[in-house]
């Protein structure tokens, strides 16, 4: 089994067994987001699981992304639970929407993405710029050989939709 | 899918409560707690251990297993178990105690948690719990710092505010609420009356929830003992009847609820459709609801889903009095996991057994003999005049929770 990889203070174990996430880490190592699709009916899921949430087919190939999206919600963590990350306060969790699959196969429906809002040295992105609506892209931040954690980071790109971000 | 309601309305008794203190170093074990706890619920319904004969309870790898407890009470069982769970896991036991009883498994079952929430294993992650390793599905949310209910809930409470206007103001009613409830209650642990400012002005945890907007960890254990209509006529109390009860109810992708919308949904969508025909009443029929607060907004989205008001409206009703006591529906008159203290949600339907006793024990000089002032100024009364029928409301997350409606 590889070493955890050491990241803000917390052991990430992604052991050899690992059928879910390995194999997602590796392409996030080579810079590429990846989501399952379903070889029956062609549908993407994230995060990675064994059946076909719509029509529980086992086969599924692993999918390339664009990895750009919308922010669909967020939050600002101004008290860090986890000690590795109080120096990084005040950080923002986003809620990205992809490009790929929005409203499918229903309306609500949405392939969705947790992450950091970071700027390109993977410090927090500045609370004023955090907003949903914006458009963001997806960026690796390498942890080891094997392993890297996909982010998001804003774009030069319109708001999709209407923007906002909790009043001050 | 349609559930059938099986014709369990008020088959089954809630017939005794008891907890212990609410504390922030309870300097003692999850198995003392339990079993005073359970001991006093014993009591409260005027049974004996050996009357006991099932036992249910809920824990995260924090508390201490019913084999330990019933052997300190002398207790032989017919039945138990012991459940991986927090919040909503009460109403749902409820539901499957009735189930053991009606399945000819046991006659009574007393339902406990027990829980070091502050002084041990906090809820949230801080201490022990955050030099835990990240694995599985963790991976998708912990290392990018979301860890605690909190975090994991406030991106569902922020696109609520984006969906529907609500604001932190209108939320924050509910702190009011429920701190004006705790100011009733001698066992509560923050029995001060706070104003909207107070709540806005506390510093932020993870926006858009500041300090007030959170719970207050607690040590504490509760116990309820479910037992069948006929054997509570004959018990100490009058009977505290079950119309309807619905468990862990979860919408789609419940391991990442964010892949389906609208995540401003709750799991009540979905449990309203089960409980109310069980119940065969209405959200317009119930006195006192206990919806379950985590957080100030866990109330206000709760409320709101299960039809109280119209959805996207929680936010004017949470701020339109009719939570408080002397409003029209006063919602966990207790003061709650906000106030009283958390303790995974049992404590909001002993507090709702309760009022339908009408035997709350606040400071009413007379109390203790079922005598209330309805005097509702701070350090006084809480007890709800002729409060017929309660609905509890469990949260677990966006995605799970469960419904419990009693009537006197």
């Amino acid at each position: 089994m590889p070493q955890p990889v050491q990241y803000r203070g917390m052991a990430l174990i992604v052991p050899d067994n690992d059928s879910e996430w390995k194999e997602f880490y590796e392409h996030a190592r080579a810079h590429r987001l990846v989501a399952r699709k379903c070889n029956a009916c062609g549908l993407m899921r994230y995060p990675p699981t064994h059946a076909c949430p719509w029509c529980m087919d086992l086969g599924w190939t692993w999918q390339e992304v664009s990895g750009r999206g919308t922010i669909y919600s967020y939050e600002i963590v101004a008290h860090a639970i986890q000690p590795g990350f109080k120096e990084m306060t005040p950080y923002a969790v986003v809620l990205v929407e992809l490009d790929e699959q929005r409203g499918q196969p229903t309306p609500d429906e949405a392939l969705r993405v947790i992450a950091n809002l970071v700027k390109v040295d993977f410090t927090a992105e500045s609370e004023a710029d955090v907003a949903i609506g914006k458009r963001v892209r997806v960026v690796f931040q390498d942890l080891a050989d094997h392993m890297a954690l996909p982010q998001f980071t804003l774009t030069e790109e319109p708001a999709a939709g209407r923007v906002w971000r909790l009043p001050e | 899918m349609v559930v059938q309601s099986r014709g369990l309305r008020d088959k089954y008794c809630i017939v005794g409560v008891g907890e212990t203190e609410y504390s922030r170093a309870s300097a003692r074990t999850t198995r003392a707690m339990a079993v005073e706890a359970i001991r006093k619920a014993i009591l409260d319904a005027g049974l004996k251990a050996a009357d006991v004969d099932g036992m249910l309870d809920y824990q995260g790898g924090d508390s201490t297993l019913a084999n330990s407890v019933a052997s300190d009470l002398g207790i032989r069982f017919n039945f138990y178990m012991d459940v991986m769970g927090g919040g909503s896991s009460t109403e749902a036991l409820v539901g499957l105690a009735m189930g053991a009883i009606e399945a000819g498994m046991c006659n009574t079952v007393a339902i406990y948690r027990s829980m070091n929430g502050y002084s041990e294993f906090r809820i949230g992650g801080t201490g022990a719990r955050a030099a835990q390793p990240v694995r599985g599905l963790d991976l998708a949310q912990v290392p990018y710092g979301m860890r605690s209910a909190g975090q994991n809930f406030a991106p569902t409470f922020m696109r609520h505010m984006y969906e529907y206007g609500t604001t932190s103001e209108q939320v924050a009613h509910v702190r009011v609420a429920h701190s004006k409830h705790a100011s009733q209650n001698p066992k509560a642990l923050l029995k001060q009356r706070v104003t909207v400012q107070d709540v806005l002005a506390s510093r932020w945890i993870v926006k858009p929830l500041h300090l007030l907007d959170c719970c207050v960890e607690t040590d504490n254990a509760t116990c309820i003992i479910v037992t069948s209509a006929e054997r509570a006529r004959n018990l100490r109390h009058r009977p505290v009847y079950i119309m309807g009860v619905a468990g862990r109810v979860s919408k789609p992708r419940l391991d990442f609820h964010w892949a389906h919308g609208p995540i401003s949904r709750v799991a009540g969508y979905y449990a309203k459709d089960i409980i109310f025909p069980q119940a065969g009443i209405g959200p317009e029929d119930v006195h006192v609801t206990g919806s379950y607060d985590a957080f100030t907004f866990t109330t206000m989205l709760q409320l709101e889903e299960y039809g109280f008001c119209k959805k996207g409206e929680g936010g004017a009703y949470v701020s339109s009095g009719i939570i408080e006591l002397g409003g029209k529906r006063p919602n966990n008159t207790s003061g709650s996991h906000l106030c009283e203290g958390y303790t995974h949600g049992m404590s909001m339907v002993i507090e709702n057994v309760r009022q339908l006793r009408g035997a709350v024990d606040d400071y009413c000089p007379r109390a203790a003999e079922g005598v209330h002032t309805y005097d509702y100024s701070p350090g006084h009364c809480r007890q709800v005049k002729d409060a017929e029928i309660t609905m509890n409301l469990g949260w677990a997350m966006p995605a799970t929770g469960s419904a419990l409606i009693m009537r006197r």
